[in-house]
C-alpha cells in the first residue's frame, strides 16, 4: 500500500511540475509553407523572452481534421491557452466551441476564422488585416505604371495562390478591385491562374504565358515565391526587368534581394513574426483575464526599391 | 531457331504480335491531343486566331511557335527525370511513393552545400552552414545528392528484398521520413542563394538536357545490358527469374538505388532551376511521375513498359498543361481534367491489351 502511495504521489508529482509553467498549445497549418515558418520561429523567439511560458507546437498539414483532432488533445491534457493558425477558415466554429466549453482560453492568428462575428468571450484573432497587403501592392503597381508612362492602356497577369485559401482569393479580389478603379482602369487582365504559391509552378506558368507571345507589363504574384519565379521565368526568355512591374507579396529575403538587384518592384511587408509574438502576448492576456480587443491587427508595410534597405 | 522469350513474360515470343508498337499508340495519342487543342484555339472567340504550335506571330525564324516547344518539355523534364526511375522500379514489379519527399529533402540538404557567400555585396541571408560549406565546387553538391539518393534507395530496396514487405508500404513509410528530414533540416526556413556553378546547372534549358541525356543512358541500359534484362525478366515473373540464376535480391537494391539517386539528382536540377530549396518541393512529384510512366504504357503489374514509352508520357504531361494555359482553361477545372485525362489514357491501353490478347 504504501509503496502503491508513494508512486501516486511521485507520479502527481511528475505529472504536475511541468504544468506550474504556462503551457501554450500551438497548432500551425502548415510547416512547410514559408510565411508561416518566419510566424513560427516569431513565436519561439519570443518565447525566450518571457518566463514561465511553455509553446507545445504541432503540424496539422493543411488536414482540418488532424488540427481538430490536436486543439481536442490541447484540451484533454489542460493547457493553459491555445493558439490556432487555421488550417480552413470555414471549420473554425467547432474548434471555438471544444475549447469555450472546457474554459481555456484561444487565439485565432494569421487566417481569420470564418465564425469571426460570433467569436465567444475569451477568443481573439491576431492578425493583419489581409484586405490591406493585396491592395497595397496592386495600387502600387498601377502607379508604377502610370510613371512609366502607359496610363493609355496596360495588359498584366495574375499568379494566385493556392485557390483554397483565403489570401488567395482575396488578394486576387483585391486586385481586381484596383484596376477597377478609375485610375487604374487602364489595366487590362490578360489571364490569371494558379500556381499554388509555388516558385517552380509560377516559373513553367509564366513561360507558358510568355510563349503565347502576347505583350504584357506587369505580373502580380499573390506572394514573393511566384512573383521570383515569374521573374525567372522572363529573365531565361530576354525580357528586360526594366519594362515589366512585377508585384508580390511578403517581403521574403528573396524577394528583398530581387528588389534590390532591380527586378522586383513592389512586395508587402507582413509582419509575420510579429504576429506570432503578438498571438502569445494576446493568449497570456486571456488566461490572466485582462480585457483584449476581439481582433489585434498588426500593420503590413509597402516595400518599395525606395525603402527596401530598412526591411533586412 | 530457338527465339528468346526474354522479357515477355514467359509468353512464347510471337513476332506478328509485336508489329504495332504501344509507343506508336502514346505518339498518335500526343498528336491527337495537340490536334485537339489546336482546334480549340482556332474554334474559342477569345483566342484572336492564335496557334497552340504554330508561330502566327512571326516571333521566330521556323514556322513552330519555339517557346511553346520550349516549355512543353521543360515543365515536365524534371519530374521526368525521377520518371526514369520509376519506370525501372515499376518495371521490376515493385512501385516509389517517396521519390516526391525526397525531391524535398534532396533539394535541402544540398543546396546546403551549394550556397554562395556574398549575395548584392552583402552576407547571404539564408545561411545554414559557417564559412567552410560557401563557394564549394559544384561537383560536392551533386556527389552527395547522389549518395543521399543512394542511401534512401538502399533502405528502400534492402527493406522490400530482405523483409519482404510490400514495395507500397516501405516506400509509404520513406514518403514521411523524407519529408520530415526536409522540414527537420532548417526547421522549414527555405535555403536559397547558391553559387553560379550550381545555378548553370539547371538554367534555361538544361534540365530538357539532364532528361534527354538520362534517357537515352536508361533506353540503352535497359535495352542492352544484363542490369536491364534481369529487371524485366524479375518483374515479368520474380520466381522464375531466381530459378534462373538472377541474384533477385541484390538487383532490387540495385533498381530502387538507381530511383532514388534519379530523384535526388533531379532535386539538384529543381533546386538550381529556382535557386533555392524549400521543404515543400517535390509535392505530387511521385504521382505524377508514375503517371507519366503508366501513360507511357509502364504496366503496373511489371515486366513491361520502356522509357521511350515514360518520356512520350511525360510529354502528353507537358502538352496537356501547356494546353490548359493556352486554352486559358480555368484553374478550377484543371485537376479535374488532368484527373480524367490519366484515367482514360490507362483504360484505352487496357482496353486495347485486351484486345490484343483475345486476338492470338
Amino acid at each position: 500500500m504504501r509503496i502503491k502511495s508513494l508512486v501516486a504521489v511521485g507520479v502527481a508529482a511528475f505529472i504536475s511540475g511541468p504544468l506550474m509553467a504556462q503551457t501554450i498549445g500551438v497548432s500551425i497549418a502548415n510547416f512547410d509553407d514559408n510565411g508561416l515558418t518566419i510566424m513560427r520561429n516569431g513565436m519561439t523567439s519570443h518565447l525566450e523572452t518571457l518566463k514561465g511560458v511553455d509553446l507545445q507546437m504541432e503540424d496539422a498539414q493543411e488536414d482540418v481534421a488532424k488540427q481538430l483532432d490536436q486543439i481536442n488533445n490541447f484540451v484533454a491534457s489542460g493547457v493553459d491557452a491555445i493558439i490556432v493558425n487555421a488550417v480552413d477558415t470555414d471549420a473554425t466554429e467547432a474548434m471555438s466551441n471544444a475549447a469555450s466549453s472546457a474554459g481555456i482560453p484561444l487565439v485565432y492568428v494569421n487566417r481569420q476564422p470564418g465564425n469571426m462575428e460570433t467569436l465567444p468571450d475569451g477568443q481573439a484573432f491576431v492578425a493583419s488585416n489581409e484586405i490591406e497587403s493585396g491592395t497595397l501592392a496592386a495600387f502600387r503597381m498601377c502607379q508604377d505604371l502610370r510613371a512609366m508612362g502607359k496610363s493609355g492602356g496596360a495588359t498584366a497577369y495574375m499568379l494566385m495562390g493556392r485557390l483554397s485559401n483565403q489570401a488567395a482569393v482575396q488578394r486576387s479580389k483585391d486586385f481586381h478591385d484596383v484596376i477597377g478603379m478609375d485610375m487604374c482602369n487602364f489595366i487590362t487582365l490578360i489571364d490569371e491562374q494558379t500556381a499554388n504559391w509555388s516558385r517552380d509552378e509560377a516559373q513553367d506558368m509564366m513561360t507558358n504565358w510568355i510563349a503565347s507571345g502576347e505583350p504584357f507589363d506587369a505580373v502580380f504574384g499573390n506572394n514573393d515565391e511566384m512573383a521570383i519565379g515569374a521573374i525567372q521565368a522572363m529573365k531565361a526568355s530576354g525580357i528586360s526587368m526594366e519594362d515589366v512591374v512585377v508585384g508580390g507579396v511578403d517581403a521574403t529575403p528573396d524577394a528583398l534581394v530581387a528588389m534590390e538587384a532591380g527586378e522586383m518592384d513592389v512586395t508587402v511587408f507582413q509582419d509575420l513574426a510579429g504576429q506570432g509574438a503578438g498571438s502569445i502576448d494576446t493568449a497570456i492576456k486571456l488566461v490572466n483575464g485582462e480585457k483584449v480587443d476581439k481582433t489585434v491587427f498588426i500593420p503590413f508595410k509597402l516595400v518599395t526599391p525606395e525603402n527596401v534597405g530598412d526591411f533586412k | 531457331m530457338a527465339e528468346s522469350n526474354h522479357g515477355t513474360g514467359g509468353l512464347k515470343f510471337d513476332k506478328k504480335k509485336i508489329g504495332w508498337p504501344n509507343e506508336l499508340n502514346i505518339f498518335i495519342a500526343l498528336i491527337i491531343i495537340i490536334l485537339i487543342f489546336e482546334a480549340l484555339g482556332q474554334s474559342l472567340p477569345y483566342m484572336k486566331d492564335q496557334s497552340f504550335l504554330f508561330d502566327t506571330r512571326d516571333r521566330f525564324d521556323s514556322i513552330f511557335n519555339e517557346a511553346r516547344l520550349r516549355i512543353i518539355i521543360l515543365q515536365v523534364s524534371i519530374i521526368g527525370i525521377i520518371a526514369l526511375g520509376v519506370t525501372q522500379v515499376i518495371i521490376s514489379g515493385g512501385i516509389d511513393l517517396s521519390s516526391g519527399p525526397l525531391v524535398g529533402a534532396s533539394a535541402m540538404i544540398v543546396m546546403s552545400f551549394a550556397q554562395t557567400e556574398l549575395v548584392n555585396g552583402g552576407p547571404n541571408p539564408k545561411a545554414v552552414f559557417g564559412e567552410w560549406a560557401f563557394d564549394l565546387p559544384v561537383l560536392i553538391p551533386v556527389i552527395i545528392a547522389l549518395a543521399f539518393g543512394a542511401l534512401i534507395g538502399a533502405i528502400n530496396g534492402s527493406l522490400i528484398a530482405f523483409t519482404r514487405i510490400p514495395p507500397f508500404i516501405a516506400t509509404l513509410g520513406m514518403f514521411l521520413i523524407c519529408r520530415g528530414i526536409a522540414q527537420a533540416w532548417t526547421r522549414g526556413k527555405p535555403v536559397s542563394f547558391p553559387t553560379e556553378g550550381y545555378a548553370a546547372l539547371g538554367s534555361g534549358m538544361m534540365p530538357v538536357y539532364w532528361f534527354i541525356g538520362l534517357a537515352i543512358l536508361f533506353h540503352f541500359v535497359l535495352k542492352y545490358t544484363l542490369y536491364g534484362k534481369h529487371t524485366y525478366a524479375i518483374g515479368s515473373n520474380e520466381d522464375a527469374a531466381r530459378m534462373s540464376g538472377i541474384n533477385v535480391q541484390r538487383h532490387k537494391v540495385m533498381v530502387y538505388m538507381v530511383a532514388s539517386m534519379l530523384a535526388a539528382f533531379a532535386a539538384v536540377i529543381l533546386s538550381s532551376k529556382n535557386l533555392t530549396a524549400q521543404s515543400g518541393m517535390g509535392i505530387f512529384y511521385e504521382l505524377y511521375a508514375i503517371a507519366m510512366a503508366v501513360i507511357g504504357g509502364v504496366s503496373l503489374t511489371g515486366g513491361r513498359g520502356s522509357i521511350i514509352g515514360t518520356v512520350l508520357g511525360a510529354m502528353v504531361f507537358g502538352v496537356i498543361q501547356s494546353g490548359f494555359t493556352y486554352i486559358k482553361l480555368d484553374a478550377y477545372y484543371q485537376l479535374m481534367a488532368m484527373g480524367a485525362i490519366i484515367i482514360g489514357a490507362v483504360v484505352l491501353d487496357k482496353v486495347r491489351q485486351e484486345r490484343a490478347a483475345l486476338r492470338t
